[in-house]
């Protein structure tokens, strides 16, 4: 019998079971596919490793949003690197900008170029740095527009939010914020692989007496007298714990728990019928050796300063993200580069039905033709990009739906909505009071939010064990 | 929709997604101990309301709605 049971080794799984097992409780995480991480997790190819959801990672510097959480989790031991002081480049229609690390610097910055909009740069990191649960009512894009009346500019700060979904009508300027400031704080890059990161969670779970089992997908939690008793896996094993927290898609979790009479149809259907956020197409470039330096700063190129629309018209491809990857022999030049840009599903259409590794010619040549025009984007800013490179790996929605087990293959879960927030951000509760949810659909994706979102799950258990 | 189909439709839809009886629901009987809700069930609610009528309760005006007649006269007034 454990104390508390975590569904998915996810980064927002992994964090509860050290966060509990450093506070003496029992913990067994269940993962189940053969790999630990979900979306933290690398994979090896050709003697290089590639990771999957992790490029950069905000406010780590003592102080900051993410260092004391990081620091407790023992993540600030792994070895972070500062990235450049203009941590984001952007290009828009041919026309380069720069943010710059610090909210005063990152004002002065754009000011150069966009000097009739200084007071709303600096009313737009005031606001930043002044966020709260409201803001999860205010429409992002609504909030922009009534800052900068400078519709370049307006784009400009919107770039690098590739790295959430942008919509228009429905992102909570709580989310943009969110993607924006703690990377102005200070940004970082991880030298090494992803997991080092898992393996280092994995760890604190490990020595502190918990466990951690791949090969072991849930398949059904049986509840006795309003609480989950036990969980079974796919193999028949039967787990039983006092807690259980759930890092998985909550629709999945909501498969679940079927036969639980206390989930009623309307908490289903909540969970059920909510939207997913857009996925991502990455393409993992191995570049070959010695042909280009390492930069330590993103790259996000458009075509056009449409960074709000593009994805309702994305083939071709209008907007990359460019990542490289610090090299870690420390040599000056670089041999790995992500290009990055979101893919809605309904681009995977004609291979929702096919399983990994089998999806047809068809789908190689969609996944070439789409890195091809990735790479058009990317060689912008890195001119004759092309003939460096040895080798392309792609994904898309379609290999995270299948490896993670993420319904769309979302990149950031379920989605949130302005209009509607009461509805689309989520309580860590679930109508089980030993149930929990945590992970990425519940109130914020990414590192920082799923972190967040790590420590309040675990409160819960904490706050009911002390009294 | 007139008030009449709005009762009719969502009586139904309330006792089959809280899984109650639907002779429990009267005009005057109060919605959170009729279906039995807590502060997480309440957002149910309001997610169906919102599905079947593209009403949004919003949360100022939560409090107002205490029992199915309100819950009714919300609807009606608000539905696009
Ligand atoms: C392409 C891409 C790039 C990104 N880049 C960044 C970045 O640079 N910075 C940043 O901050 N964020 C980034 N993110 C987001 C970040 O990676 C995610 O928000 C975060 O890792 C999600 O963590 P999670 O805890 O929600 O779990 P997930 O990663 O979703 O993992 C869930 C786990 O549960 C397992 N599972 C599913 N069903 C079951 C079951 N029935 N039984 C047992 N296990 C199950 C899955 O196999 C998986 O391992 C990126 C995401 C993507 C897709």
């Amino acid at each position: 019998m454990h104390d508390v049971l975590i569904i998915g080794s996810g980064l927002g799984g992994l964090e509860c079971g050290a966060l509990l097992a450093q506070r003496g409780l029992r913990v067994l995480v269940l993962e189940g596919s053969n790999q630990p991480g979900g979306c933290m997790q690398s994979f090896r190819r050709g003697g290089l490793h590639y990771d999957t959801g992790l490029h950069y990672v905000g406010g780590l510097a003592p102080g900051q949003a993410m260092h004391k959480a990081f620091a407790q989790l023992g993540l600030m031991d792994l070895p972070w690197q500062r990235m450049d002081e203009d941590f984001d480049h952007v290009i828009i229609g041919g026309r380069h900008f720069a943010f710059h690390q610090g909210y005063e610097a990152f004002v002065e910055g754009l000011a150069k170029d966009f000097p009739h909009q200084r007071e709303a740069l600096q009313s737009f990191v005031q606001r930043l740095q002044n966020i709260t649960a409201e803001d999860m009512d205010v429409c992002a894009y609504d909030y922009l527009c009534q800052t900068f009346s400078d519709e370049l500019l307006l784009n400009v700060v919107s770039a690098a939010a590739m790295k959430t979904e942008l919509r228009r009508e429905s992102l909570p300027l709580f989310n943009f914020a969110h993607t924006c400031s703690s990377y102005i704080e200070s940004s970082w890059r991880l030298r090494g692989d992803g997991n080092l990161l898992v393996n280092k969670l994995i760890d604190t779970i490990k020595q502190a007496g918990g466990e951690v089992q791949t090969n072991s997908r849930v398949v059904r939690l049986t509840e006795d007298d309003g609480r989950i008793t036990k969980a079974i896996c796919a193999d028949g094993t039967t787990y039983e714990a006092g807690y259980f927290i759930s890092d998985i898609h909550p629709a999945v979790l909501c498969q679940l728990l079927e036969e639980c009479p206390s989930v009623r149809k309307a908490f289903r259907r909540r969970m059920t019928s909510g939207e997913n956020t857009c996925g991502m197409f990455t393409a993992q470039l191995c570049i070959k050796p010695d042909a280009l330096r390492y930069f330590g700063h993103n790259v996000f190129v458009y075509d056009k300063p449409n960074v709000w629309t593009m994805t309702e018209e994305n083939d071709p491809v209008k907007g990359v993200m460019i990542s490289a990857r610090v090299p870690e022999d420390g040599s000056e030049a670089l041999r790995q580069i992500d290009l990055l840009t979101p893919m809605p599903w309904h681009e995977c259409q004609p291979w929702t039905e096919t399983k990994v590794g089998h999806r047809g010619e068809d789908y190689k040549d969609f996944c070439r033709r789409k890195a091809e025009q990735c790479i058009t984007l990317a060689e912008q800013y890195i001119p004759d990009l092309r003939s460096m490179i040895e080798t392309c790996y792609t994904s898309t929605p379609l290999t995270y739906r299948d490896y993670l087990g993420s319904p769309e293959g979302g990149a950031f879960g379920m989605r949130k909505d302005c209009r509607a927030s009461m509805l689309s951000f989520h309580s860590v509760n679930t109508p089980l009071p030993n149930l929990l949810l945590t992970g990425q659909s519940v109130i914020l994706p990414g590192i920082e939010g799923v972190t967040m979102t790590a420590f309040e799950t675990c409160n819960k258990i904490i706050q009911d064990n002390a009294r | 929709m007139t008030r009449e189909e709005i009762i009719a439709e969502i009586n139904a839809e309330l006792a089959e997604e809280f899984e109650i009886d639907e002779a429990a629901i009267t005009p005057d009987a109060p919605i959170y101990q009729t279906l039995e809700l807590d502060s997480l069930s309440l957002v149910d609610l309001i997610g169906i309301v919102q599905t079947k009528y593209g009403v949004l309760i919003s949360k100022t005006e939560l409090p107002n709605i205490k029992t199915f007649a309100q819950l009714y006269d919300y609807i009606e007034q608000h539905q696009k």
